[in-house]
């Protein structure tokens, strides 16, 4: 089945250019000028990957990823003017799962797609449910819980839990999880792990403040623990 | 209508020469080379001292004068009483001149009489009376008195003929005690003028503290803009004259600053609007390149151009925004420790020349900097195309130690080139915006806009490190780029980017 991209943008030119080479990869390209357009279009028809621009008219990208957030787990690449300014980890924080600086390469943009749309790495077999102490994960269903409750995380979270749970004990440096959760080389932003790190601690931490499962190792990285 | 034909005027070089010669003079007088603050406080100093100085003298005068006169008074007016007692005392018995003399008092005296001296102390004989006074009481016949040097002091002599008796009284009284009043009046107001000048000078530096301390907050603050803190006020103040120096200081910051950010605004604002139709650009170019194939000769080598140029363009802008961020100090760098060697590496694999080599010396594999990667890997990136497009060479890069630092605090990554090396005085011209001069003229062909080098010294300054370019030492031909950069000293194991708020200086 095509892959479904759902481009945000009020540049009439930009999305049409976009559209064109997205159209390229053989994908489907659906556009919307406003962000309260985008959220009607995503309600009738979802799409696979969202693309938003965070220069909007109307809601904002901020908010309109967070409002994409409460109604689905959807894969979100933010569009940021610039790389060091607060927009990359307010966008981050605010549900996005990548982002790209204007102006971008489209051959570049397709790369973030197909990353984020990756599948989770297969599991070992007899490893069909990893357990760390009260955390559940179920690779093969997509399903995490905690304490014996179901725990809604985006694709991204989970493939980043996965990757983490691959190597129980095992600690994971920053660019280790970008590569193999992003796809991204020695250049990638390290923001990307730490905000995701603390989305995923909020929802799978007991004290996401004193996390037990999702640990820092200083100086090193991650690591998942029981 | 006429004109009036210039006349031929005098010589002026008299009247300058003249001029020069007082302007050279009163330079000579004037100490210009002392500081306001010396200044203020010589003057300060040197007017308490001249004050207390004129003080002590009239004072010293005055007293003096009183003192001496109230003394010599009371001795005329003894010496006459005495010269009273020693008539009576000889004119009831002239033969004991002695007994005369000896009966009362302690001054020391003398009685000539019958062309014979008679003295009751040894310390007064007649060689101690000046002759104009012996003239003047033994021929004249007038009572007179006189000071003069006797021994160590001044002494005060009278000398008063005795009627009827054919005799002549002289009196002799030291005038030690007046002395030594009088020294000790000198000692106080000597004492009293060195404290004056002391306090004098400390009122001076209490002074010239105060007066110039506007001044160094001025300058101050002055510094501080130059370094690109246009935040940067004087305090203002209720004193009327220094408000004129604030008021105008803080103006021409305010002015600055609106200036400086409105030109830094137009830059970004123009940056930034280029991006959008940049964007549709490149997509475009994209979309007709993937059918590259399906188009006919000629439009594929105008393709080629197209999207070669909208790279360029697109590089342009991105170092112009960048530019436009420094110029603004609104950089924020997102710093984390980075493995020097790795960092380098990796930083080259993404450059223009991915196979350019490493060279690095012993135990530099070690090294950690702390710093902005993606900024970081510009420097580089920028050195290798312009070694590239200048040498048309392959580069190479060399890490190792700083040569002046024995401590090894200082790591120094080298890139260098057997191009043509650098014409004498390029060397810091080559960090200049779209500089172009010299051999530099090379590069201007069709790649480069000439901001690699300006962004990749502006991005080392911002990491706290040096750049700078020299010839090679080794005898080749070429030039060669260093980087120094601070060893990071790792104390506690830091994990990741840490956010580096601090707005660059």
């Amino acid at each position: 089945m095509a892959i479904r991209v759902l481009t945000v943008e009020d540049d009439e030119r930009i999305r049409a250019s976009v559209k064109l080479a997205l159209e390229d990869e053989g994908w489907i390209v659906d556009e919307a000028p406003t962000g309260e357009d985008a959220i009607a279009i995503f309600q009738s028809t979802p799409a696979d990957v969202v693309l938003i621009d965070i220069m909007l008219p109307g809601i904002d990208g901020f908010e309109l990823c967070r409002t994409l957030r409460k109604l689905s787990d959807v894969p979100i690449v933010m569009v940021t003017a610039r790389v060091d300014t607060h927009d990359v980890v307010a966008g981050l924080e605010a549900g996005a799962d990548d982002y790209l600086t204007k102006p971008f390469a489209p051959k570049e943009l397709s790369a973030r797609i197909r990353a984020l749309l990756r599948r989770v790495r297969p599991s070992a077999p007899g490893h069909s449910k990893l357990v760390f102490g009260n955390l559940e994960i179920i690779p093969d269903e997509g399903k995490v819980t905690l304490g014996g409750k179901d725990v809604p995380l985006t694709k991204t979270e989970f493939r980043l839990l996965c990757e983490l749970a691959h190597d129980p004990n095992g600690v994971f440096s920053r660019e280790v999880l970008l590569d193999k959760v992003w796809g991204h080389g020695y250049f990638g932003d390290g923001r990307l792990v730490d905000v995701h790190i603390r989305r995923l601690r909020m929802k799978v931490e007991v004290d996401p403040a004193e996390p037990t499962h999702v640990v820092t190792v200083r100086g090193l990285g991650y690591r998942l623990q029981s | 209508m006429t004109f009036t034909q210039p006349t031929t005027r005098p010589p002026r070089y008299r009247r300058t020469r003249a001029r020069r010669i007082i302007r050279n003079t009163a330079r000579a007088l004037l100490p210009r080379r002392i500081g306001l603050r010396h200044r203020i406080l010589i003057s300060f100093g040197a007017g308490a001292m001249i004050l207390s100085a004129v003080l002590a003298i009239t004072t010293y005068g005055f007293t003096r004068s009183s003192f001496v006169q109230q003394r010599e008074t009371a001795e005329i007016n003894q010496a006459f009483a005495n010269a009273k007692r020693v008539q009576t005392d000889l004119l009831a018995n002239p033969a004991d001149v002695i007994g005369a003399l000896e009966q009362f008092g302690s001054a020391q005296r003398l009685l000539y009489s019958n062309g014979v001296w008679t003295s009751n102390s040894k310390g007064f004989t007649q060689a101690d009376i000046p002759t104009a006074l012996k003239t003047r009481v033994v021929t004249n016949l007038k009572a007179a008195h006189m000071i003069i040097d006797h021994g160590v002091n001044a002494a005060l002599i009278v000398g008063i003929p005795l009627e009827q008796t054919n005799a002549f009284y002289f009196e002799l009284e030291s005038l030690r005690q007046t002395e030594d009043a009088l020294r000790s009046v000198f000692i106080a107001l000597m004492l009293s003028g060195a404290i004056t000048t002391a306090v004098g000078i400390g009122l001076g530096l209490l002074v010239s503290g105060r007066t110039v301390r506007p001044l160094v907050q001025a300058a101050q603050a002055a510094s501080a803009i130059a370094e690109g803190r246009f935040d940067t006020r004087l305090e203002t103040t209720q004193d009327r004259d220094l408000q004129m120096l604030t008021t105008a200081f803080n103006d021409m910051v305010a002015t600055l600053q609106t200036r400086v950010e409105r030109d830094a605004r137009f830059t970004s604002d123009v940056s930034h609007e280029l991006r959008s139709p940049l964007m549709t650009l490149a997509a475009s170019a994209q979309v007709m390149h993937s059918r590259r194939d399906e188009l006919p000769e000629r439009s594929q080598a105008a393709l080629d151009l197209l999207i070669g140029d909208v790279a360029r363009f697109q590089g342009l802008v991105e170092d112009l925004l960048e530019i436009s961020r420094f110029d603004a100090g609104a950089i924020r760098l997102i710093n984390e420790p980075l493995a020097l060697l790795e960092f380098v590496r990796q930083a080259i694999a993404v450059s223009s020349l991915p196979r350019t080599d490493v060279v690095f010396a012993a135990e530099t594999d070690q090294i950690l900097v702390q710093g902005d990667k993606r900024r970081l890997a510009r420097v580089f990136a920028n050195l290798i195309d312009n070694a590239r497009i200048h040498s048309g060479g392959k580069p190479k890069i060399i890490i190792q130690f700083a040569d002046d630092d024995p401590t090894k605090s200082r790591a120094w990554v080298i890139v260098e080139d057997d191009g043509s090396g650098l014409i004498d005085g390029e060397e810091e011209k080559i960090f200049e915006r779209f500089s172009r001069g010299g051999s530099a003229g090379q590069r201007a062909g069709s790649e480069g806009a000439g901001l690699g080098l300006a962004l990749a010294a502006e991005h080392v300054a911002l990491h706290s490190g040096s750049i700078w370019a020299e010839n090679r030492h080794d005898g080749i031909r070429g030039a060669r780029f260093i980087v120094e950069l601070e060893i990071f000293v790792q104390n506690q194991p830091a994990l990741g980017p840490q956010r580096n708020t601090e707005t660059s200086s």
